[in-house]
């Protein structure tokens, strides 16, 4: 019988997904449904309030803020964060590229200093005071110096500089991986035909890295979205001037954990998961990613 | 053929100096980090963060504090390590255990459950945050609360099952033949081909563990289980000797993993290469 | 290859070598820091979270005292310190979960009323306060009450007062002694700007240290009597206005951080870029460890008033962390009694002064003079003057606003923190518009 367990090309299939079915059940079906009933309740008064927070939270200008910085921070990290690595990549995928090695584990510091290493270097290094390093450059140059972290335009920047200092890295190694999985022959036979070098990057490189393309823009949406921990740091705290720093989950967290309002902020983390969702689709759908996947 | 030539090493050196400049961009503000290491921590304070090179205020001492003051800056250190290699060894191991399955299987409910898995990686651990916390928090004070709610991992998952359609069949058959049970092919045959997918996501994976703030800032309650970032978070304030010790921790806490990444990076490149997402 | 793999190990080697060998030394020193060790058998374990590391060796060298007082009692501490915004954090998740919270907490004024919403989770310290109460400032201990019960156990008295840079005010020909009202304040302002071309004092955008006072002084609040929100009112705007009309003559400037308690402001006063702080009497320990090179040069004084001939506050009580108790605690009964004298006892409070340099509640300390005029008090070298002659002047006359204890202050604190201030000084926004907008934020927010 055991024998049979153990052999079993019928059992052993699901023997070998139990973990993730067990880790979805208990680890994201039940909290999300756990939320959704946390998000039509008052916690502190324990009680059913039904459709109250959702209709305070579309009236909520904080709240709307927070989704529009989230958006401005992804849309902006999706701009610099895909094409400029893959033409890194390609760059450093060329033969004429000289210790390409190099420069990758140079690119790839970032990702591994933690974002409370780097979000307080980075606050320092934007500080107020004349002798913040920034302050410094712009100096040079002779302009006075400039409270970064008080207005929204160049508080938007270094949140966007944070992002690429750490990411570009990464993803110029996806993009690597991805190119070079592509046979070597294409180029061989374009360069033969002809084709300059802009032409076999737009003509073969682009559409043969889509799938990582779209494996990279899933988790940039993602990440962008979710963003809070840079802001976090950056910001010293949740409490930006003027909320110019606050993110969705900023405000999650504001609402949940600093105000202990966790039914709103339940509320806020639904309307996030749909957002997400709803972004995710339509970028599958418009990527076609679906149903290649599914093979 | 000449004129090529010359063309070639234009284009090579124009390109060294592009992503020269690229470098040093990036490196910068770690390099900033370093020059601060040797000034006391005070003058961050006073002067911000930046690259002057003062050699009359510049010194050992901030290093010296690191490796023989009174802190706790090692325990972190030591927790953080612990952490790290518990949680790249579970989730790698489980991981990869589920994505075996999604790659050489076909069973009912496969395709279910694999938009599952490609739905839960863009999922944000955010959403459930809160719900999660209140369900977990009685598991008490320990690292089981921050390990196993991710031990499999979506995109992990997601990238051994990639990795592993690679894997010729003939393989599994010949170890069928052999007598293995399913599992003994995995376990015998399998995970001693897949040490470079192994590599890139113990690399993704251990990146992850070793700078996670969030989820451990909930779980965690007692300082003596600390973590390296919160315990490095716990030091922005100018208190006695904080920043000094700040600053020199914050550099150090990337030396060791960039040490093991640089070791690794080939192994990383190829592991990615061939797990790569395949149209 | 071989070259690489071998570098690798080596590496990984050295640092697990270097690190067991450092983690071991570390780890038996650190215990020192986080860990009381008290000998005996029949000691119990406390966990006390802070957010501020200073209070740590306070608390361990008054436990120390009480254990020597009370051998059949003894404690052990097990101090945490947390960053600010995540100590409270933590806190309010572990309360709501019934998880994980300490025995004893330090939480800041401004976050209390939050944890008096609902259910208290917090024990209620009136029995463990009332040996000590005679002695105590009554306004401290109300403002962590709620419905008669006393939750939290006050750490100093907050008195604002003025600490005035006499150094930098000499060379511009101002005398402090001279300034007694707002009017002469910003005049001093203006002559001092004109003379050296630097700030006089700081606006705030992230504190209201210097607001709160002058509003308590002309009797005003943000919320109306019956507990409505209010801050759009009136006072509120005159205040504001007044303070704009300082930021206008270009002698008062808004300092890096917001506020002077902070990493980034500290700095500026140090470098003299700024000569006067409205600020609560516990600054003095930042000037001590933060503002080195201002050393003797530092006068305390009462702050300016509107009018010397109205019965205005001299001062307000201002910022404070209260300790509480939490209720559920395996050994909440002893904890409150150990915190008690470790807060309250007038050995305690002395001490409060000899090393957190703060003003103590117990006010009979103030006028031991062999206390507070000690030659070897690093408090009393670092000032110019007594610091106590000023807390004296105006004992009699410390004042509160009443909405810092209600439930709605932190997020109204917030607010003012985060947007009305940053859009009137810094953004330039009228003040009765930034009002408005954040009455209506506010209201939108209380509106459950």
């Amino acid at each position: 019988m055991l024998k049979r367990f153990f052999y079993s090309k019928k059992i052993a299939p699901y023997i070998f997904v139990l973990p993730f079915i067990i880790t979805v059940l208990l680890f994201w079906a039940a909290p999300i449904s756990n939320g959704i009933l946390l998000s039509f309740q008052d916690i502190l008064k324990d009680q059913w309030v039904g459709t109250q927070n959702y209709e305070r939270l579309l009236s909520d200008k904080i709240f709307l803020k927070a989704i529009f910085n989230s958006v401005k921070y992804m849309l902006g990290t999706l701009i610099l964060l895909i094409p400029f690595p893959l033409l890194f990549a390609s760059l450093l995928n060329s033969k004429l590229m000289k210790k390409p090695g190099l420069f990758k584990s140079a690119y790839f510091i970032p990702a591994l200093t933690s974002v409370v290493v780097a979000g307080t270097v980075f606050r320092l290094m934007f500080g107020e005071a004349a002798g913040s390093l920034a302050n410094q450059v712009i100096g040079f140059f002779g302009f006075s110096p400039i409270k970064w972290l008080k207005n929204a335009e160049t508080s938007y920047f270094i949140l966007l500089l944070v992002a690429c200092w750490r990411w570009t890295g990464v993803n110029i190694l996806y993009f690597l991986a991805g190119l070079q999985s592509i046979p070597s022959e294409l180029y061989e036979a374009a360069a033969i035909d002809g084709a300059s070098k802009w032409q076999q990057f737009t003509k073969i490189s682009i559409p043969l890295v889509k799938p990582t393309s779209v494996y990279v823009l899933t988790i940039s949406i993602y990440a962008g979205l979710s963003m809070f921990l840079e802001s976090y740091m950056l910001f010293k705290g949740n409490n930006s001037p003027n909320n110019i720093g606050l993110t969705i989950v900023g405000y999650l967290y504001r609402q949940g954990i600093e105000k202990r309002a966790m039914g709103y902020a339940c509320a806020v983390g639904c309307i996030l998961l749909l957002i997400i969702m709803a972004v995710n689709l339509i970028q599958l759908k418009l990527t076609g990613a679906f149903g290649k996947e599914e093979k | 053929m000449g004129s090529r030539k010359k063309k070639d090493k234009a284009a090579s050196i124009a390109m060294i100096i592009l992503f020269s400049v690229l470098a040093i961009l990036i490196v910068l503000p770690v390099f900033t980090l370093f020059i601060a290491s040797f000034k006391p921590g005070g003058d961050l304070l006073q002067y911000g963060l930046n690259l002057d090179l003062k050699l009359e205020r510049m010194s050992l001492d901030n290093y010296v504090l690191l490796f023989t003051g009174n802190h706790d800056y090692w325990r972190w250190f030591l927790n953080s390590i612990v952490l790290t290699v518990l949680t790249v060894f579970c989730t790698l191991f489980v991981s990869a255990f589920v994505g075996y399955g999604f790659a050489v299987y076909d069973f009912k409910g496969k395709n279910f459950l694999f938009i599952i898995v490609l739905i839960i990686l863009s999922i944000p651990l955010e959403v459930v945050m809160l719900p999660l916390y209140k369900q977990i928090s009685g598991w008490g004070d320990n690292y089981a609360a921050i390990i196993l709610p991710f031990m499999a991992h979506a995109s992990t998952i997601f990238f051994f099952r990639q990795y592993l359609f690679g894997i010729p069949q003939s393989i599994l058959e010949a170890g069928r033949i052999d007598g293995a049970t399913e599992f003994g092919i995995f376990f015998r045959l399998i995970i001693p081909v897949m040490k470079p997918a192994f590599a890139a996501m113990a690399i993704l994976n251990g990146m992850n563990a070793w700078n996670n703030y969030l989820w451990p800032l909930l779980v965690i309650r007692s300082s003596s289980k600390y973590t390296l970032t919160l315990g490095l978070n716990t030091l922005i304030n100018p208190y006695g000797d904080n920043y000094s010790l700040l600053i020199v921790g914050s550099f150090f806490s990337i030396v060791p993993i960039f040490i093991l990444f640089v070791c690794f990076q080939k192994y990383f490149v190829e592991g990615m290469t061939a797990g790569a997402v395949k149209g | 290859m071989k070259r690489r793999v071998l570098a690798a190990l080596l590496s990984v080697t050295m640092t697990a070598a270097f690190l067991m060998g450092c983690g071991k030394d570390a780890k038996r020193e650190t215990v020192a820091t986080n860990e009381m060790e008290v000998e005996g058998d029949d000691v119990t374990t406390l966990k006390v979270w802070t957010f501020i590391e200073f209070h740590q060796k306070f608390y361990t060298d008054m436990a120390k005292k009480w254990n020597q007082e009370h051998p059949d009692k003894k404690v052990k501490l097990v101090l945490s310190n947390l960053s600010y915004d995540d100590m409270h954090n933590k806190l309010s998740l572990a309360l709501e979960s019934k998880e994980g919270a300490p025995d004893v907490v330090d939480i800041e004024l401004g976050k209390f009323p939050a944890f008096m919403v609902g259910e208290v989770g917090l024990r209620d310290l009136t029995d463990v306060i009332e040996p000590y109460k005679k002695s105590i400032v009554k306004s401290r201990l109300d403002i962590y009450s709620k419905e008669g019960k006393i939750y939290g156990l006050p750490t100093h008295v907050g008195a604002t007062v003025a600490f005035y840079n006499t150094d930098l005010l000499k060379t511009a020909g101002i005398n402090y002694e001279d300034i007694k009202t707002w009017d002469d304040f910003k005049e001093a302002g203006v002559k001092y700007y004109k003379a050296t071309g630097k700030s006089f004092a700081t606006i705030e955008t992230t504190a209201q240290w210097m607001i709160n006072l002058m509003l308590a002084q002309k009797g005003g609040d943000y919320l109306k009597e019956d507990g409505s929100l209010n801050v759009n009112n009136e006072i509120m705007a005159e205040v504001l206005e007044y303070i704009k009309g300082m930021q206008d003559t270009g002698a008062f400037s808004v300092i890096p951080g917001g506020q002077p308690d902070n990493e980034e402001a500290y700095p500026c006063y140090n470098n003299g870029e700024y000569a006067v702080q409205i600020m609560p009497f516990w600054n003095t320990s930042r000037f001590v460890n933060y503002m080195t090179d201002l050393a003797g040069k530092v006068a305390i004084a009462p702050t300016p008033v509107w009018k010397t001939s109205d019965k205005e506050f001299a001062s307000i009580g201002g910022g404070g962390t209260g300790t509480a108790i939490v209720a559920s605690g395996k050994h909440a009964d002893l904890a409150a009694e150990v915190m008690a004298y470790i807060k309250l006892s007038e050995e305690a409070n002395k001490e409060v002064w000899n090393v957190l340099g703060f003003d103590p509640v117990n006010t009979e300390v103030w006028s031991d003079t062999e206390i507070t005029q000690n030659a070897d008090n690093q408090y009393v070298k670092y000032f110019s003057n007594y610091p106590f002659d000023t807390l004296n002047k105006i004992k009699d006359n410390i004042g509160s606003l009443g909405s810092l204890t209600d439930e709605k202050w932190p997020s109204i604190n917030n607010e003012f923190c985060t947007v009305t201030l940053n859009n009137i000084f810094e953004n330039g926004m009228e003040v009765k518009e930034a009002l408005k907008e954040s009455q209506a934020t506010l209201e939108n927010e209380f509106k459950k």
